[in-house]
């Protein structure tokens, strides 16, 4: 630090302290909040219950370091399990930043901060060349593919034909794979995605594929007795290893560009880290919130950061681990203070956030008392629990009133209906504001993609009764209303792509969604003759773009010019101009003045466009799928819907609408950007499109809506599954089934076992127990003033064990209970505050609120987003030049 | 200092430039037509060759400001922030907030440019207690007379736009309106939580642009916006005065509205610039 930095610190303490800060900014932590606030040397083993205020504390600390404590925003690692969970505790630390340096005058920037997931930080790590640079030279870091990336990657037929030959597979050995993994099925999609699942799994465990085979044909009696217990077989699992190689090998070579998936850069940066020197001092302090959900990688990556200082603070929550079936290893929670001493050779403070400001006392209690029902005792005559036991979880809202109540014990459809009835009277009677403050939960809503009956029951119970609900998980994207809308339309635009020689129900499903999608579509023509005239002339204009093309390619023929061979105007232009049957659109294209311009710059350059390059050219449509989408928004079926956002009616359909623009958008960026009438006189783009991207967004049931977004679309109930509420609260919670069935450990789960590295963990016969039990909880936790639970009874009926012994005679029934007694929903109070840009927010709404709206509120992506690439290139560079400028005076002086 | 670093700082400018747009161009999946690109990276060039003393100066580049703990007239806390780049220099501190727009369109649009800097200025002074002494806009894009003389290739006629080319707007220091757009930032910030999103009006749509001879909001605003065929006021917009056509040929009328030929020109080169190998693309699908 230098003296000037010494200085500013010196006034800094003598102006302000952390308590006054707490005054201005009205908060009044705990002991134990205050405790863990102020740690600030050693590691911190900090458990918080749910609503305890972890957040806050996060924030606080992470102050406190940076304004008291003399480190550098960039000398702090924060890693977050979600997106929106670090742009929220950046938010927060940026206003109350603010206010320090509106007191003291001291600016502090926090771009050099490492906040954000996991994911996000390994690969900011692996092009940090300044910190994470062995040689300080800029690194590009390998293009990273994200699961639907992922996904196509491996599907596509020259990588799975290369992977499986690699791994030595003879033909088309779909079916023989996904015999490992328990499934009858020729399908490749099938194989795909139980691959997948695997292989991030033995990345996240840093499986050595020489090292694991190796071990398979050498191992002793246990692996032997492993195989057996679980009936698997030697060869099968050794064909997955080799597999798992081969798909390594085909990110390194495949494409082009090296490329990288979520748990493989994970391993980058933690072998980065490894080999640059000095890697274990970069950040005094390592944070990590809901560390009950981190796997193995990222456990060791932590400890490795933190080496060097010995800060390392984990905050989380273990009775929430959700996440085993990605890779979560609760124990890197239950475990860590041994492994602290493992690792860093010394023991962590223990803290514990006990006291809850979100729930009713009767909320808290419940949930209390639901973890109990089971038996969390390690078994094998080893000591302890698989749980921290020492948690006393207090509600801060003491209330004697009942805030749990329960359906009375009956067959689904009766059950419904008096929830139904009950949630009606909650809107009527002013409990909440508005219906999206009733959350209804779920373990699941969708089962092979298709609504859950479950599921269906409860949104028609509540139909019934007037009410809309919201369920992006529920079902397939695709089968949203506007999905429907929008693709029949292009359905009725682009044609049918052929039909592919695929047999299968998923096949058979698929074309009969987009038959009824087509048939939808053609009800909209049919009911606004302005749309079926705009689709016919779409149609019509790809008709003649795709009969331009043909006539172009005959004349080439005739006079033998390679498409390949650069195109030379002099001599080809008049006989393309003058080709049989070109019609008088396409030859203003090819007479165009600006094309003429561009050729002979090309030309002059010794780069030369080919022929083939000018006739896709002089044929392409001059709109691409997205210009497309938003022209078919302005017909009134769409238009409606926009309309009823912009008045704050009814923000459902707009929603979908957002998510539809940016699935086209990925499309565009993948695979098509501009249509050319190559590509259609084959078909190719209606295989491209429906055939390929369409079906396998169908096949793997896709939403994007991974992170719920917080708050919900107003006028709209949203029905969650548990994950997808983790993390949030609500007035309401309708716990609508209370039934996960034991159905054994997962199939990765088993084939993973025999090459982990570490001590096992929770012995796999209790995972689904351990599982269900955590599940729920979190589903319990959700809920602020009402829980309500729906008590199903009946043949074929069942609700988990935990449930049939608390809901027992005397518990609180929906008939007997007082509504009057409850509070009424209070808007979000103690939400951190927002931060609204000047450009980006206030000007941006000025120009046109309803602009604002659609593009930064629902996430529309524009169809030609020039402008902005253009503004970011030039401000980039700008910021490049100022550092360099700066950086060569300092170097000066 | 020599010629030689003059080519040094350009040759850097270049580097950063094509890195910058590599991964912009990973990062968005989209591309610019090679004009436009070469655009961008005359905006840099130029700011370098026109701005040197101003590019050397700056010791703080890309200062996020915030102004926290404000609250609307509706009760809700939010806190305000906004970016800018300071240069102080014997004595002397500038604010400038770098903008890719027209420098004529800026002087013609004060009113806007004067909020915001002055908000900013606000924050540095007031809250922050730092000198200030002057504030800018600096507008990258050139004026007409440097892309003619570009066009031409003629180095001097270049020197010499280059020469007349303004691109710094000085911004006035008015600390009586800063409360009065705080007020007004408030008041955006109610809108924006109460989802009040109406569009603008038919008559803004109508209104012709400070700073142009006859652009009007719509021309400049609406046209660029894909939600506009779904939008009520552009609709009205387009269908007046006295528009009598039936509904489809006001229909045809929106959609039909084509983009300049050099526009759509550039738009086919980039996409055919982004648009993958489709050898590749029939193997696989």
């Amino acid at each position: 630090m230098t003296d000037f930095q010494q200085h500013l610190q010196i006034i800094t303490r003598r102006v302000l302290s952390l308590e006054r800060l707490w005054e201005l900014a009205r908060f009044q932590p705990n002991d134990a909040q205050r405790e863990a606030i102020i740690h600030v040397d050693g590691p911190l083993y900090l458990t918080a219950g749910p609503g305890s205020g972890k957040t806050r504390v996060l924030l606080w600390r992470a102050l406190n370091l940076i304004v008291f404590h003399e480190v550098l925003p960039g000398e702090v690692f924060l890693s977050t399990f979600t997106e929106k969970a670090a742009h929220q505790l950046q938010e927060g630390l940026q206003s109350l930043l603010g206010l320090v340096t509106n007191l003291t005058g001291r600016p502090y920037d926090l771009t050099p901060m490492y906040i954000g997931t996991v994911h996000s930080l390994c690969r900011r790590m692996l092009s940090d060349r300044r910190r994470f640079s062995v040689d300080r030279q800029r690194h590009r870091p390998p293009t990273l593919l994200d699961e639907l990336d992922q996904y196509f990657h491996l599907a596509r037929n020259r990588t799975w034909t290369e992977v499986r030959q690699c791994a030595g597979l003879e033909g088309d050995a779909n079916g023989i794979i996904n015999g490992i993994f328990g499934v009858r099925s020729e399908s490749r999609h099938v194989a795909v995605t139980n691959c997948l699942a695997l292989f991030n799994r033995f990345s996240e465990e840093c499986l050595d594929s020489d090292h694991a085979l190796y071990r398979l044909d050498n191992d002793a009696s246990s692996l032997r007795n492993y195989l057996q217990t679980w009936n698997l077989d030697r060869e099968g699992l050794s064909l997955l290893v080799r597999l798992y190689a081969a798909y390594r090998e085909s990110l390194r070579t495949g494409n082009g560009v090296e490329q990288t998936d979520f748990a493989l850069s994970q391993q980058e940066a933690y072998r980065i880290v490894e080999t640059c020197t000095g890697s274990d001092q970069v950040f005094r302090h390592v944070i990590v919130d809901e560390y009950q959900d981190t796997n193995t990688i990222q456990e060791r990556l932590f400890f490795k950061l933190a080496a060097g200082t010995g800060n390392l603070c984990v905050v989380g929550d273990d009775d929430q681990a959700l996440y085993r079936f990605r890779g979560a290893t609760v124990e890197n929670f239950v475990e860590f203070p041994a492994r602290c001493h493992t690792y860093l050779g010394r023991a962590p403070r223990r803290l514990s956030l006990e006291i809850n400001y979100r729930s009713q006392e009767r909320i808290v209690d419940f949930y209390t008392a639901f973890m109990q029902q089971a038996n969390w005792a390690k078994s094998d005559g080893q000591d302890g629990f698989y749980r921290v036991m020492d948690k006393d979880l207090v509600a801060h809202r003491q209330s004697p009133l009942p805030a749990v109540v329960a359906s009375t014990p009956a067959e689904p459809t009766d059950v419904c209906a008096e929830i139904a009835t009950l949630v009606r009277r909650l809107l009527d009677e002013g409990k909440v504001g508005d219906p999206n403050q009733i959350a209804f939960l779920f373990p699941s809503l969708k089962y092979r993609g298709a609504m859950l009956d479950s599921v269906r029951r409860v949104k028609e119970a509540l139909e019934a009764v007037g009410l809309r609900v919201y369920a992006p998980r529920a079902g397939r994207f695709l089968e949203v209303d506007e999905a429907y809308d929008l693709i029949g339309l292009f359905v009725h635009i682009f044609g049918y792509p052929p039909r592919a020689d695929l047999r299968g129900h998923d096949y058979q499903a698929y074309m009969e969604w987009l038959q009824s999608a087509e048939a939808q579509g053609e009800a909209l023509m049919h009911s606004d003759p302005l749309l079926d005239g705009y689709v016919k002339e779409r149609r019509a204009e790809l008709v003649r773009v795709a009969q331009d093309y043909r006539a172009l390619l005959r004349t080439a023929e005739s006079h033998h010019w390679d498409l390949r061979a650069p195109y030379d105007p002099d001599r080809m232009k008049r006989p393309l101009y003058n080709a049989h049957g070109y019609s008088d659109e396409g030859k203003r294209l090819l007479a165009s003045t600006y094309l003429d311009r561009v050729v002979r710059e090309r030309t002059a350059k010794g780069q030369p466009f080919t022929l083939g390059y000018i006739l896709k050219r002089v044929t392409s449509i001059d709109w691409n799928v997205l210009d497309l989408f938003y022209r078919l928004c302005g017909f009134e079926h769409f238009k409606r819907m926009f309309d009823l956002a912009e008045r704050a009616e009814d923000e459902g359909p707009v929603t979908n609408l957002g998510l539809i623009s940016q699935y086209l958008a990925r499309f565009m960026e993948q695979r098509v950007p501009i249509i050319t009438a190559d590509l259609l006189v084959d078909k190719l783009f209606q295989k491209l499109f429906f055939g390929s991207y369409l079906f396998a967004l169908y096949r793997r049931g896709e939403t994007e809506m991974e992170d719920a977004d917080d708050p919900f679309p107003k006028g709209r109930i949203p029905f969650l599954t548990i994950h997808q509420a983790k993390g949030l609260e609500f007035p309401v919670v309708v716990l609508a089934n209370p039934r996960k069935d034991d159905r054994g450990p997962q199939r990765v789960e088993l084939l993973m076992r025999p090459f982990l590295e570490r001590e096992p963990g929770e012995p796999l016969e209790r995972l689904a127990e351990f599982d269900m039990m955590r599940m729920f909880y979190v589903a319990l936790s959700r809920a602020k003033n009402l829980l309500v639970i729906a008590h199903y009874k009946g043949k074929g009926q069942r609700i988990n064990a935990p449930f049939i012994t608390l809901l027992d005679a005397g518990f609180p029934r929906i008939p007997t209970f007082n509504l009057n007694a409850l509070p009424a929903a209070q808007e979000k109070d103690e939400a951190l505050p927002k931060i609204y840009s000047f450009t980006a927010d206030y000007l941006t709404y000025k120009k046109c609120p309803r602009q604002y709206m659609i593009f930064r509120g629902f996430g529309f992506v524009p169809a030609r987003s020039q402008t902005m690439f253009f503004g970011s290139l030039v401000h980039r560079t700008l910021e490049d030049l100022h550092h360099e400028l700066i950086r060569r005076r300092e170097s000066h002086e | 200092m020599s010629e030689n670093y003059e080519q040094e700082i350009e040759t850097f400018i270049q580097q950063v430039f094509e890195q910058n747009y590599e991964e912009l161009r990973l990062e968005s999946g989209q591309a610019v037509a090679p004009d436009v690109r070469q655009t961008a990276l005359n905006q840099v060039l130029f700011y370098w060759r026109k701005l040197r003393a101003i590019a050397e100066g700056v010791t703080d580049t890309e200062v996020h400001l915030s102004l926290p703990q404000q609250e609307t007239p509706g009760g809700r806390e939010y806190a305000i922030e906004g970016v800018v780049d300071i240069l102080r220099e014997a004595g002397r501190t500038v604010m400038y907030d770098i903008k890719t727009h027209d420098a004529d369109y800026a002087r013609a649009n004060l009113k806007f440019y004067e909020q915001q800097l002055n908000v900013y200025a606000h924050i540095w002074q007031e809250l922050r207690q730092q000198e200030l002494d002057e504030m800018a806009v600096i507008a990258t894009d050139y004026p007409e007379a440097v892309k003619e003389a570009l066009a031409s290739g003629d180095l001097a006629h270049l020197a010499y736009a280059l020469d007349q080319w303004e691109p710094v707007v000085p911004i006035a220091y008015d600390p009586h309106r800063v409360q009065a757009t705080i007020a007004e930032f408030g008041a955006v910030v109610d809108c924006i939580e109460e989802n009040r999103f109406n569009p603008r009006s038919v008559q803004d749509l109508n209104t012709v642009l400070p700073g142009t001879r006859s652009i009007r909001f719509a021309t400049r605003v609406c046209r660029n916006c894909d939600a506009r065929y779904s939008c009520a006021a552009y609709r009205q917009y387009a269908w007046q005065p006295g528009y009598r056509g039936v509904a489809e040929s006001k229909l045809r009328h929106i959609y039909g509205e084509e983009l300049a030929d050099a526009v759509q020109e550039q738009w086919r080169t980039a996409g055919l610039d982004a648009a993958p190998d489709d050898s590749g693309l029939r193997a696989d699908y």
